[in-house]
């Protein structure tokens, strides 16, 4: 039987929902699951990491672990690996996650892939598809080595209800400090928003809303919806949204039920962020915009006159 | 400071792209630099203007590479290393490591700038699987670089809860996301120079290297087959009235899509 570790997804010490889809996933191809949990204040986490489907849980919960480091984090993450004779550790689609895959991959001499969105397990033989040239084509990659360490693309997977666990702890040890690339500081990000990552709406702002009165008219359409709030880059690199706002091939990639495009183009490597949601509306006074390629519903019109009458729409059916 | 940047040379991602037979048809297709190691470029040598360095980059495959190199010597870059062998023709993140490893250890630097992704692989890997084999401290997804004395920088990257500022020791690697700068176009001085300038040719061979150290004989992972993604087919437009669109859609969204 194969085993799957699958590296847990904290932010600001909340267990997130990639967590589950992956074991759900390690569970469906047949696999034994381990969970790696690593931070600060983890071990509170363990009920919520059985209820996601885990059979064994390797925890790292150090003061020290609290800012994330890749070193010291890839160090537990290929620890807990060795130690559950994983065949395949898969993250959750985010930062750490793609700044330790590499790392991990090494330390383990393992194959290495990002942005997976399948796997298939014939005997021993491991075999991926993934979207590459900025989602333009899929690959079928075929893995020559019995390990994988693998990042797992936003949306890719979805969790199973019912598919508890066993609770099974073992406790890695927290390795020592980078030194050598050591974190200072953290400017955290505004908290108290909706995570992009988990939001079942998304609303983002482009270039079109010109200024910060009109990402502040996109926003109250995102705040009406309780969405999440993002953004092209031209917003970002214009200072009137934060990075982490940033939806894309650079930014985030997200999967919602609902995805409302605002004053953006549709470049390709903004496509390549959202493409995957399940209905795309899009508002650009451009009727040749490219995102009117991908949406399901386009309004062409100025969006200054068109988010309010939305507002007010949505008021109506929703109550 | 010698700092060492690696520059891929990848199929313009603009452009449309067919795929036959699981492979991707080559005909009416261009080749440009890696937008993110464009970006590595220009910080390279923004470091060099403000602290005075000796830039070198690599480049890895992709046949005739001199238009590309010329234009990042256009760019301010000092020197190019070109590696082409057939080996390499399938080699993955990690190959590629190892190659730009055996770069850096015949001429070691003190720091290597490589982009965030290949727009090819879209993968990643390179940078951090380059300082792992090195055993070099390593920050990826780079947004400022700021040289605080001779042994280190301070460099500040885009991570989950927010940015994250690093002191990283030298030498080390870090991999840029596009963030970081705004690539500059070369002037016509800097054209005219980068026409003389040479470029290093080597094959792994010359680099004392072959197929087999590099792991290039085994590939770790290979692509077996590349297939068109799923397209999204374009919905409904409408265009008119705003106030009647508008709640067109809304009315379709509740009704039809069911998302409210
Ligand atoms: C390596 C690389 C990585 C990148 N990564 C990303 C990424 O992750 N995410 C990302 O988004 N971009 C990314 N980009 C940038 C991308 O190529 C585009 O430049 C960017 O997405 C454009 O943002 P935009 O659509 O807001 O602006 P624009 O392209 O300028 O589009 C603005 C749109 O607003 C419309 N408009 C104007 N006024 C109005 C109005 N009053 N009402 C309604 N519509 C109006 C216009 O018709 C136009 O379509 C990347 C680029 C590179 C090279
Ligand atoms: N063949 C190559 N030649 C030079 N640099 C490369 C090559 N492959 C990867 N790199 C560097 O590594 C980065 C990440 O590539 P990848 O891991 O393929 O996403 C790229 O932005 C380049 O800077």
């Amino acid at each position: 039987m194969a085993k799957v570790l699958v590296v847990a997804d904290i932010k600001q010490g909340v267990l997130k929902g990639s967590t589950a889809e992956l074991l759900s996933k390690a569970k469906a191809i047949g696999a034994e699951t381990a969970v790696a949990a690593i931070g600060s204040k983890t071990e509170a986490l363990i009920p919520e990491l059985v209820k996601a489907g885990s059979d064994k849980q390797y925890i790292a919960d150090a003061p020290g672990l609290e800012l994330f480091s890749a070193g010291p984090y890839a160090a537990c993450v290929a620890d807990a690996a060795k130690q559950f004779g994983a065949d395949m550790v898969w993250f959750g689609f985010s930062e750490s996650g793609k700044a330790s895959a590499p790392r991990v991959a090494a330390q383990l001499n393992a194959a290495c892939a990002t942005e997976i969105t399948d796997v298939k397990l014939q005997g021993n033989q491991i075999e991926i598809l993934r979207p590459a040239i900025a989602n333009k084509v899929m690959q079928r990659v075929k893995v020559n080595s019995d390990k994988l360490v693998a990042v797992v693309r936003a949306g890719a997977f979805e969790a199973k209800e019912g598919i508890a666990g066993t609770q099974n702890v073992v406790k890695l040890s927290a390795p020592p400090a980078d030194l050598k690339a050591a974190i200072k500081e953290l400017i955290s990000d505004a908290s108290g928003e909706i995570d992009l990552a988990d939001a079942d709406i998304v609303v983002s702002v482009g270039r079109g809303a010109k200024d910060k009165a009109g990402v502040d008219l996109v926003k109250q359409l995102a705040d009406d919806l309780k969405a999440g709030f993002g953004s092209s880059r031209a917003m970002v690199d214009g200072g009137f949204m934060a990075h982490n706002k940033q939806v894309g091939q650079t930014g985030k990639i997200v999967a919602p039920s609902l995805y409302i495009a605002v004053g953006i183009s549709g470049a390709i490597q903004h496509l390549a962020g959202m493409t995957g949601s399940k209905v795309i509306v899009a508002v650009n006074k451009d009727p040749e915009a490219p995102i009117f390629n991908v949406a399901d519903y386009g309004i062409v019109g100025d969006l200054f006159e068109v988010v309010p009458i939305l507002r007010e729409e949505i008021k109506k059916v929703r109550g | 400071m010698k700092i060492l940047t690696t520059v891929k040379k990848v199929v313009d991602v603009e452009l449309n792209m067919h795929v036959k037979d699981g492979a991707i048809v080559q005909d009416g297709l261009q080749y440009v630099i890696n937008a993110w190691d464009e970006n590595a470029v220009e910080a390279s040598v923004q470091l060099k203007e403000k602290n005075g360095a000796e830039t070198t980059l690599v480049s890895i495959g992709g046949g005739d590479n001199t238009d590309m190199i010329r234009k990042c010597y256009a760019m301010g870059i000092d020197n190019g290393i070109h590696i082409e062998d057939p080996a390499l023709n399938k080699a993955d993140s990690a190959i590629f490591a190892k190659v730009l490893q055996k770069v850096y250890e015949k001429e070691k630097y003190d720091l290597v700038i490589t982009g965030k992704q290949a727009q090819d692989t879209d993968s990643g890997q390179t940078g951090i699987m380059l300082a792992q084999y090195l055993g070099l401290p390593c920050v990826s997804n780079v947004i400022s670089i700021e040289v605080t004395d001779d042994k280190h920088i301070k460099v500040s990257r885009l991570g989950d809860a927010g940015t994250e500022i690093l002191e990283v020791e030298l030498p080390a690697v870090v991999t840029v996301s596009d963030s970081i700068n705004e690539p500059r176009l070369p002037q016509m001085r800097g054209i005219m120079m980068a026409k003389k300038k040479k470029i290093n040719e080597m094959d792994l061979a010359a680099l004392g290297t072959s197929a087999d150290d590099v792991g290039a004989a085994a590939p770790k992972s290979e692509v077996i087959e590349f297939m068109a993604s799923k397209v999204r087919k374009a919905g409904q437009k409408f265009e008119g009235a705003a106030a009647e669109i508008a709640a067109k859609v809304v009315n379709l969204l509740a009704n039809e899509a069911k998302v409210f």
